[in-house]
């Protein structure tokens, strides 16, 4: 067993893990945090995106151990006290979530790429999505939400 | 099987000395893309899972007296938007934009690329190409392995147990052509088929004066092209000249691989993406 101390979705913790736990196993199984989602296990489909010290990472692939000093942000994470976070509202609106397997991974990738590129171009928006799999929207309306999200985002709809 | 063991030492020297003790029992773990596979399948039949992605001595991109080094935990992501490779290994950097997807290259290293010594490690081309050395050491000794001789088959690599990979030592490359093509299934997410890499610069007359070129994943290690150096350098390069270069690339694979089911596909899939990748040198 490990112990590994680490923030995550601003709050800390102290845990005791098996040495080959997944982050996803950490997240999903021991705090709680179901909003997370496994989809392949595999690196492939995105579904299971956090947010590591402001970088997308696939947690299915990233080993628990490795959490052990980091800032991590769920989708859990998020929504202020005061509502949901731009990100969030502009999926709602503008038709990005369907059956919504995909968007908590989607939301972390977006919401790295909004930290590090506030108002991202088409290109940019298509490489983030590239390592994530919706196969329900076909895109076009995530490209839509990304967008709006950048805008409201810039419009001062800051979140925590 | 008993469970597997997390270490993670302080710095490199540590991490030399558990693996000089314990290196046959232990598995390194970078940004782990390739290593949690086996974690999680259970494929994986070590004691211990040694973590060397915080350690300093393995990080940086610098230009100095030796070459452009780039360390071994230098992830995809780094590489991409290094300004310094930008200048002097362009090739490299192109080959971080198609490499998996963003997640992926946050995590993934340049070291666990070349180390898993997969014939479809996307960075070996490149590196390749920059006629790379890699900076291995043990407790007790470093040395300097041509890229090309990091695996001796596929997914085998020439590294010994204790040994870990620091960095890599490229010969910079300015103000010239460069770039990385590959065929896979899917651009981002599959690994390549068929992939390579080059440099090439023109003289005021147009003519090729300078080339390096590397053809990876269609045979089982990298191999550095220098067969297309002989017979490209000199010559004014036009569309008949690349498409012969592409078939007389196409020869040489054959001949490394031997004649295989795939041939019938790869052959002028070869060629053609020679093609491709060359044609913004066609005057
Ligand atoms: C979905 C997905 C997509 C992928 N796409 C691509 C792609 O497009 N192109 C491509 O080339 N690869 C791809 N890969 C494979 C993988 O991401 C790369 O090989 C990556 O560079 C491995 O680096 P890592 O740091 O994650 O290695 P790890 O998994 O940590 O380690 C890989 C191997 O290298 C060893 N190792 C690591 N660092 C060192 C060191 N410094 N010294 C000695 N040994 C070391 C480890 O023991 C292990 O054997 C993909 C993988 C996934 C899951
Ligand atoms: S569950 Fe992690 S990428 Fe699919
Ligand atoms: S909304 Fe169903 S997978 Fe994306």
């Amino acid at each position: 067993m490990v112990n590994i101390k680490f923030k995550i979705n601003g709050q800390k913790k102290a845990l005791n893990i098996h040495d080959d736990m997944t982050a996803l196993a950490v997240i999903r199984s021991l705090l709680k945090l179901t909003g997370t989602k496994e989809g392949c296990g595999i690196g492939e489909c995105g579904a299971c995106t956090i947010n590591v010290d402001g970088k997308a990472v696939n947690s299915c692939l990233m080993l628990g151990a490795q959490l052990d000093g980091t800032t991590v942000v769920t989708v859990e994470g998020l929504a202020a006290k005061d509502g949901l976070a731009p990100v969030q509202k502009a999926f709602i609106e503008n038709h990005g979530v369907q059956c919504g397997f995909c968007t908590p991974g989607i939301l972390m990738s977006v919401n790295a790429l909004l930290q590090e590129i506030p108002d991202p171009g088409h290109e940019e928006i298509s490489k983030t999505l590239a390592g994530n799999l919706c196969r329900c929207t076909g895109y076009s309306q995530i490209f839509t939400s990304v967008k709006e999200a950048a805008r409201l985002a810039g419009q001062g709809d800051q979140h925590g | 099987m008993a469970e597997i063991e997390y270490v993670r030492p302080v710095n490199l020297k540590d991490a030399l000395n558990f693996l000089w003790n314990h290196g046959e029992d232990t598995k390194i773990i970078a940004g782990g893309t390739d290593v949690m596979i086996d974690v999680r399948s259970g494929a994986l039949d070590k004691k211990y899972l040694l973590d060397i992605s915080r350690m300093d001595e393995l990080k940086g991109i610098e230009l100095n007296d030796q070459g452009l080094c780039v360390g071994a935990g230098v992830t995809l992501s780094e590489i991409y938007s290094s300004d310094l490779l930008e200048s002097n290994a362009l090739a490299l950097k192109k080959t971080a934009y198609n490499f998996a997807g963003k997640q992926i290259r946050n995590m993934a290293t340049i070291g666990g690329n070349v180390a898993n010594s997969s014939p479809c490690g996307d960075t070996l081309p490149a590196l390749s190409v920059h006629r790379a050395k890699a900076l291995v050491a043990d407790k007790k000794s470093t040395r300097l392995v041509p890229v090309e001789e990091m695996a001796t088959h596929a997914y085998i690599s020439s590294l010994s147990p204790k040994q870990i990979i620091i960095k890599f030592i490229l010969t910079p490359y300015q103000d010239g052509f460069a770039d990385f093509q590959k065929i896979g299934r899917r651009r981002e997410l599959a690994v390549s088929r068929i992939s390579m890499a080059v440099f090439a610069k023109k003289d005021k007359e147009g003519r090729i004066a300078f080339l390096k070129f590397a053809l990876g994943a269609c045979t089982p290690v990298p191999h550095n092209m220098e067969l297309m150096e002989k017979f490209l350098t000199g010559k004014t390069p036009t569309r008949e000249l690349i498409w012969e270069a592409g078939g007389l690339l196409a020869q040489k694979m054959i001949e490394i691989t031997g004649r295989r089911s795939s041939t019938i596909y790869k052959e002028p899939a070869i060629q053609g993406l020679f093609m491709r990748m060359l044609y913004p040198v066609v005057k």
